[in-house]
């Protein structure tokens, strides 16, 4: 699209909403540090590494901190004993298990976005200049990881030397560790002849057709390059039948929901809880027969191969069937079709059941990824999740198939299937709330978990309810830095959504933590706690129209707090009456609550408009709040909203553009610098100026001395003159950084208790 | 041969006489009527048929055509009839009912509408039509006289057209009449010579009239006549052999040489020799490879004494990345991998490269095609399912299908039956029906959907009868298919069959015209009845040996390219200077654009610079169509814009644009003038002048100077120019020189030496 359109688009937006229109190049979202590459991306256990970071308001940055903490990094110093910019030292300690891990900042805003940290058990080297043509090949040992990047319109050249009929099993991890490349591996001649290619799993599985030197050729399918494109190239021999892990990656948002947290069964008279398939198995003359409950694993290992699987059930009987093979992080979209089967043999009749396929998202996501009409996060899966419903006693047919499996044989397309008796559970999954402009919003950005002085921040938490589950589930955080508290909006009875706002304190002290998220609710009498898993996007994404967003799981639920910076706006209620400690209304009255404004930057417009929420509120109409004022009123129509008595949690939301200035202090600090370095400058010169009168004067026997001390003088106002130019190229960089930007960004009061009471209630 | 002619045997002993006849002439291929046939004719007089009589009569009078009362939208005047009379039941209704009824007048048939206007009594824009009193004219009269009744009631069905002779051969200039015959269901025949409508498939070699009379010309070949009646369609074949003597022809290599020697043999044309070795090098190079042979390899290839080189050459361009690219090339286009938005940009590598990496790896063609059209998922988990993001319409589907797999053009089959042959609308829903249950679920890229088998029976909806139609393949049926079956792949096993009568042909006669620059069938995607193949015995040889070989498409290249039909040079002798179709001598055809400008460029020494793709990547390795918008020189010489399943999209003819740029464009002379060039490289060069020429013609044309050629360009390179001689510089000066070998590889360019592979 082209720019002026897409920001018209965007100015039109923004009028329709309400919000200031006076803006020029607006930016979404304020300021958030993002770690965006790291090179290398993983070392050996046991082994020490230097490491260069690149990321997005990351400046000053000495701190890089690991998941795990066997994995240490120390700012990397240079002879001088000078902290090297965005350089550290990361010891990887013997135990720290292979896996990925993730790595963060501590930037002047807080912890910044993660990115993958891999520790391998292969040596691994770094490739250390271009390799762009044949004959620059980079020699590679067989057994070892190179972590490189791509370089744009170029192919990497790798060369190895390799022994006829060995079997070598080459990947390229790059999606699984956050990179943006799509990766072509091509195993070549000595000359640089294509042999074996692949483009779609990153994995070539060969046997080595002769002795001798082979090419290994890395690119973008598209030939991208550049820092977001690294990738961690391993090479190993293998036995012909040994079965090769893949190098480890994260895991994406739908997978949150498996497994099921006591829904898989123990396969009856069996030793193991699963049973595998047995093939053939793939229609009704060769039915695998089982007897329910059951848990079982296979694979669609051959093309359109259906698994089918005859089993008994009584009339009035339900049993819930879930399936796993997308979450198990395979591209597979299974679906089941249950029929009832009657008569035997040439006789035996069918009647469809139930068909089951999908794993709907319990909200709606974005349509398409690049207008928001829903989060661009989707926590349904291609996999299977519903109930049988047994009308009759007798006997069953549960056919099992890829809807995408027609034609390829890959038995690396694992499902695991699981019938049970109803296990009413719930899984959860969270992710920053992100704009929701009504023309649409491209934007989908990684949002780290840190906080302004005097912030709130919204994380929008999804269930996905199992087995007939319907009941609140109530969400709380607890582990938090001083200063921050977590207050969970639940979601509501047979609701799907809700919300966990996260606040800074006006003083709160800079801090962080590994901090817990969970989902509490009562099933069948008994106290149920279940983790949420946070969901980030890799990248942060300002335009999805040309870039697909690509979400994940993290690992961890990192929550900072600084003092460098504090929101641009806190809204805050006031203090119930006198004799309430909560705001209290019967239920069929209007409750108005008094809204404190504390506004510490200017914005753009005069009003902003803001919406409810919180189970049972978020009908509420919109509602204007001027942002010029102290304060305001929220009224809310209890009668209209029909809410029940009980105690709620609310809070109010909008959009608004603040005038903000990124790093005011190092515009200060510059400035000083500056000063400074002026002074010394001016120093300098009349120190060599006085030097050069006493060489002037000086006798004979002393001229060279004092000759010499005029040369150390003049190499000093050298040295000075050197460090001004750097001052004033510095006090630029903080001018055009902390220059006052219009950037629209999500505002959110502080969390609201509410009690209604009957309306009988005195 | 002349045959008088004789029309109208309108009663058996009329018949009988013409049989008699024919059988006295030799033409016992030609007669096909069994004795005890009942012959229909003469009651035509007594009771006239809708359907048999009257409709035909307007088809030949053209009145039912697609420019005339059959234009889509409403007809002529608010009087539509259905194309080619192939809807009866409508063209009563709009005939008689339609228009108050004024078209038809029982009472007083002359004073007719339809009458009036056919023949021009009252002004009609289509002019006169049926002469006042003509055959036609009568029966349409004779028809309203009889009260204009729809008689398909009682008609008997008409279930076949045969025309003869079906086979024969004729002598240049001679004179043929065809005779047309229906068959009914009851068994009984009826001649139909006057109301049936011919047409010659290759009007340089045959014409024929309205009366089915042939005339051959003066080219000799094959030629076959269209024979339309109804919505029945038959086939003369007519071979007009030239009659010479052929001589001895090359030793046969293959099968391909057996049929091909054969025909000539039979037609009576001598071949060309067998081309020498720098040629078929240049050549099999060129058609496999989409390049030039290299110095190198042309001089270890013409210093080679084996007897075997040949084979051994095109065995190693077979197992080249060359080959890969090349075919890629063609494939993708078909494929419409086109670049319609910048987004576009993943899905169109990720498709072009699946192609390329599937005929690197020598996957077989049926697989395939069968991983293209039962392609599910997502288009970076699955780039095949790149063809459902361009081509989403199961009519667009079964289209392209049909045409590109099939070599079966169905698309007029959507709307009416098929002209030029047997397909319905009912073969083209029915064929559509495979593609009934392919499910969409949108992506988050943009335009793209993941594509998924929908469970449900597959159906498709014939719009004019409004009949849910079960998946047939053109015509055969294919069994039940179940709910839970992909359809695609139901089509994928049927085509892919042994049994199958157009898959491997179609496969075939594509790579055959690939190498020999004209189909066995041409246009080599109109596979039909009425176009028959020049050699029908070889595309069926072929066709089995494609099957044998588990549609192996190196080994297809393999058996075209090392037949010595292939090796055949281009230059002509008397007697095979006219010849088009047997293939007597290789047909040149002008380099396709983007071998052309890696030709150029490999002979210039220089590079062309793609967006998004590596420095040095060929232009027959481009993934897309959207490198044409930023190379004028891609575009004049007619590289596609992959919008058609159809390789006629791709321009081979010449123009005079192609001409000013081979001789002043910007982006030649500058390739030419490159500092880093091989003109530049050669003018700095210790060799010698003639080792430079040597090498020159080498890169240029495979092969190394004659001595004249070499004494020319000798002379040229030493000889000061006038404008040296007016700045007083000798012939050697460096800067001169270079200018030479610019002008030398110029001249060698703009050669149809160059230009053209031959």
């Amino acid at each position: 699209m082209p720019k002026l359109t897409y920001i018209l688009r965007r100015l039109v937006a923004l009028g329709c909403l309400g919000v200031p229109t006076v803006v020029s190049a607006q930016a979404v979202c304020l300021p958030a540090p993002r770690l965006l590459t790291m090179m290398p991306m993983g070392g050996q256990a046991g082994t020490q590494i230097e490491l260069t970071v690149t990321g997005e308001n990351i400046e000053d940055s000495h701190e890089l901190i690991f998941s795990h903490p066997g994995i240490v990094a120390q700012p990397k110093r240079n002879t001088e004993n000078s902290v090297e910019s965005n350089r550290f030292t990361v010891s990887i300690a013997d135990d720290v298990p292979f896996g990925i891990y993730e790595a963060r900042l501590m930037t002047r805003l807080g912890l910044s976005t993660a990115r993958v940290f891999s520790v391998g058990n292969l040596p691994e080297v770094v490739r250390d200049k271009p390799n762009r043509s044949l004959a620059s090949a980079m020699k590679l040992k067989v057994n070892s990881i190179c972590n490189s990047l791509a370089t744009e319109k170029s192919i990497d050249y790798y060369s190895l030397e390799c022994r006829k009929g060995e079997r070598l099993v080459i990947e390229c991890a790059a999606k699984g560790i956050d990179s943006k490349l799509h990766p072509v591996l091509i195993f070549a001649d000595a000359d640089g002849r294509d042999r074996f290619v692949e483009r779609r799993t990153g994995v070539l599985d060969l046997s080595v057709p002769d002795d001798g030197t082979f090419v290994l050729k890395v690119h973008s399918l598209t030939y991208e390059g550049g820092n977001p494109f690294f990738y961690r190239l391993s090479i190993q021999v293998a036995q012909p039948d040994a079965v090769i892990a893949r190098l480890p990656a994260t895991r994406s948002v739908c997978s949150f929901s498996w497994p099921p947290m006591g829904g898989i069964p123990k396969a009856s008279g069996a030793d193991s809880a699963t049973q595998l398939e047995h093939e053939p198995n793939n229609d009704r003359t060769h039915a695998e027969a089982i007897q329910l409950p059951c848990s079982i694993r296979g694979a669609f290992a051959q093309a359109a191969d259906v698994d089918v699987f005859d089993f008994n059930a009584k009339k009035g009987e339900v049993w819930w069937v879930e399936v796993a093979s997308e979450r198990l992080g395979v591209p597979t979209d299974p679906a089941i079709l249950v029929e009832r089967v009657t008569g035997e043999g040439t006789e035996e009749k069918v009647a469809d059941l139930v068909e089951l396929s999908d794993i709907p998202s319990p909200i709606k996501p974005s349509s398409n990824g690049y207008s928001y009409d829903g989060p661009p996060y989707d926590a349904g899966s291609t996999d299977v999740l519903g109930k049988v419903e047994i009308p009759e006693t007798g006997r069953y047919r549960l056919s099992l198939r890829d809807l995408l499996g027609g034609t390829r044989n890959d038995p690396g397309n694992v499902y695991h299937l699981v019938i049970r008796q109803a296990e009413p559970d719930f899984a959860l999954v969270a992710w920053g709330l992100h704009m929701e402009l009504r023309n649409g919003d491209r934007a989908a950005l990684s949002k780290p978990l840190t906080l302004r002085r005097g912030a709130t921040i919204a994380l929008e938490v999804v269930a996905v309810r199992r087995d007939g589950f319907d009941d609140e589930i109530e969400l709380f955080m607890d582990g938090l830095p001083s200063g921050v508290t977590a207050t969970g909006l639940k979601i509501g009875k047979g609701k799907s959504r809700g919300i966990l706002l996260l606040t800074a304190s006006d003083d709160a002290p800079s801090g962080w933590s590994h901090a817990n998220f969970f989902g509490r609710a009562t099933i069948a009498g008994t106290v149920a706690v279940r983790p949420c898993r946070v969901a980030s996007m890799a990248w942060p994404v300002v335009d999805a129209w040309h870039e697909i967003p690509y979400p994940r799981l993290l690992a961890d639920v990192p929550v900072s707090v600084r003092d460098e910076e504090a929101a641009p706006l806190s809204l805050v209620a006031g203090q119930p009456p006198a004799g309430q400690t909560v705001w209290t209304a019967k239920v069929g009255e209007t409750l108005t609550i008094p809204l404190v404004h504390r506004r510490r930057a200017e914005f753009s417009g005069a009003t902003m408009q803001l919406k409810v929420f919180g189970d049972g509120f978020q009908q509420s109409p919109r509602f204007e709040i001027p942002l010029t004022a102290e304060g305001s009123e929220a009224k809310l129509d209890l009668a209209k909203l029909n809410v029940a008595p009980g105690d709620y949690r609310v809070a109010f939301y909008g959009s608004a553009v603040a005038r903000y200035r990124q790093n005011v202090a190092a515009l200060t600090a510059a400035e000083l610098a500056k000063q400074e370095a002026e002074a010394a400058v001016q120093a300098r010169k009349v120190e060599v100026k006085e030097k050069e009168e006493l060489a002037r004067v000086a006798p004979a026997e002393a001229k060279q001395a004092a000759e010499s001390l005029v040369a150390q003088a003049v190499e000093q106002e050298r040295a000075a003159a050197v460090n001004l130019e750097q001052a004033t190229k510095r006090l630029q960089e903080a001018t055009e950084m902390s220059q006052p930007k219009d950037i629209v960004d999500i505002i959110c009061s502080e969390p609201i208790t509410i009690r209604v009471t009957p309306a009988e209630s005195t | 041969m002349n045959l008088p002619p004789c029309r109208n045997p309108t009663a058996m002993g009329t018949w009988a006489a013409l049989h008699a006849l024919a059988l006295a002439l030799g033409f016992a291929q030609s007669v096909l009527v069994a004795e005890d046939v009942a012959i229909r004719g003469a009651e035509v007089a007594d009771a006239v048929s809708f359907a048999h009589d009257v409709v035909p009569v307007f088809t030949k009078a053209g009145c039912n055509a697609g420019s005339c009362h059959a234009k889509a939208g409403g007809g002529q005047n608010g009087f539509q009839l259905s194309l080619f009379g192939f809807d009866t039941e409508y063209d009563y209704l709009s005939l008689v009912e339609q228009a108050r009824g004024r078209r038809v007048s029982v009472a007083t048939p002359e004073k007719s509408l339809i009458l009036l206007k056919a023949s021009g009594s009252v002004p009609h824009r289509g002019g006169v039509r049926l002469e006042l009193g003509s055959a036609g004219y009568q029966i349409v009269r004779r028809w309203i006289e009889q009260g204009g009744r729809n008689t398909s009631d009682i008609d008997t069905p008409l279930v076949a057209l045969k025309v003869e002779p079906t086979f024969a051969t004729l002598t240049m200039q001679a004179e043929q009449p065809l005779q047309a015959w229906a068959e009914f269901a009851d068994g009984s025949k009826r001649d139909v010579t006057d109301l049936a409508h011919y047409e010659s498939n290759d009007k340089a070699r045959a014409e024929v009239d309205s009366q089915g009379h042939v005339k051959t010309l003066t080219l000799p070949g094959r030629v076959s006549v269209m024979v339309r009646y109804q919505d029945r369609v038959a086939v003369a074949n007519l071979s007009i052999p030239l009659g010479a003597s052929v001589g001895s022809l090359p030793p046969e290599q293959n099968f391909v040489d057996k049929y091909v020697f054969a025909s000539l043999k039979e037609l009576g044309v001598p071949s060309s020799p067998i081309c020498d070795d720098s040629t078929f090098l240049r050549r099999v190079t060129l058609d496999i490879a989409g390049r030039l042979p290299t110095e190198t390899e042309a001089n270890q290839f013409l210093a080679d004494p084996a007897s075997d080189k040949r084979d051994r050459w095109i065995e190693a361009l077979l197992q080249s990345t060359e080959y890969a690219d090349y075919f890629a090339n063609k494939w993708t286009t078909l494929l419409k991998n086109r670049r319609d938005d910048t987004s576009d940009l993943t899905s169109n590598f990720a498709f072009h490269a699946w192609i390329r990496d599937g005929l690197l790896a020598n996957k077989p063609y049926d697989q395939m095609v069968r991983e293209l059209l039962g392609a599910t998922g997502t288009v970076t988990g699955n780039p095949a399912v790149a063809w459902y993001k361009r081509v989403k319409e199961p009519k667009e589907q079964l289209e392209d299908v049909s045409q590109l797999f099939l070599g079966v053009r169905l698309q007029c089959a959507q709307c009416h039956h098929h002209p030029f042959e047997r397909w319905s609308q009912d073969d083209y829903y029915s064929l559509s029906a495979f593609f009934s249950q392919v499910g969409r679920k949108a992506t988050s890229t943009r335009g793209e959907d993941l594509i998924f088998h929908r469970r449900g029976v597959a159906t498709s909806t014939n719009p004019q009868s409004g009949r849910a139609i079960r998946p047939m393949a053109l015509g055969d049926p294919v069994g039940e298919i179940a709910a839970d079956q992909d359809p695609r792949l139901t089509l994928v096993d049927w085509m892919s069959s042994p049994t199958n009568p157009f898959f491997a042909k179609a496969l075939a006669n594509r790579y055959w015209k690939h190498f020999f620059h004209r189909g066995l069938i041409d246009p080599e995607d109109d596979i039909r009845d009425s176009n028959p193949p020049t050699h029908p015995e070889l595309l069926d040889a072929l066709a089995d040996h494609i099957r044998k070989s588990q549609f192996d498409l190196r080994e297809l290249v393999r058996v075209l390219t090392k037949s010595h039909a292939y090796q055949l040079s281009a230059s002509t002798n008397p007697q095979n200077q006219s010849d088009t179709q047997t293939f007597s001598r290789f047909y040149p055809r002008r380099l396709p654009a983007e071998v052309l400008l890696d030709a150029i460029d490999q002979v210039a020494e220089t590079r062309t610079d793609f967006a998004n793709l590596p420095p040095g990547t060929r232009a027959i390795a481009l993934p897309d169509n959207s490198y044409n918008r930023a190379s004028p020189f891609l575009v004049v010489f007619g590289r596609p814009e992959n919008a058609s399943v159809c390789e006629c999209e791709r321009v081979q003819s010449s123009s005079l644009s192609q001409s000013l740029h081979l001789l002043n464009g910007a982006d030649v002379r500058n390739k030419l003038s490159a500092d880093t060039g091989r003109a530049a490289r050669l003018a700095s060069s210790t060799r010698t002048p003639a080792e430079n020429i040597r090498e020159s013609y080498l890169a240029a044309f495979g092969r190394t100077p004659t001595a004249e050629e070499q004494a020319a360009a000798l002379t040229y390179l030493a000889a000061p120019t006038s404008e040296s001689e007016a700045n007083g510089n000798t012939a050697d000066d460096p800067k001169q020189l270079r200018e030479k070998y610019e002008d030398l590889l110029w001249a060698f360019i703009n050669t149809k030496e160059f230009l053209f592979n031959h």
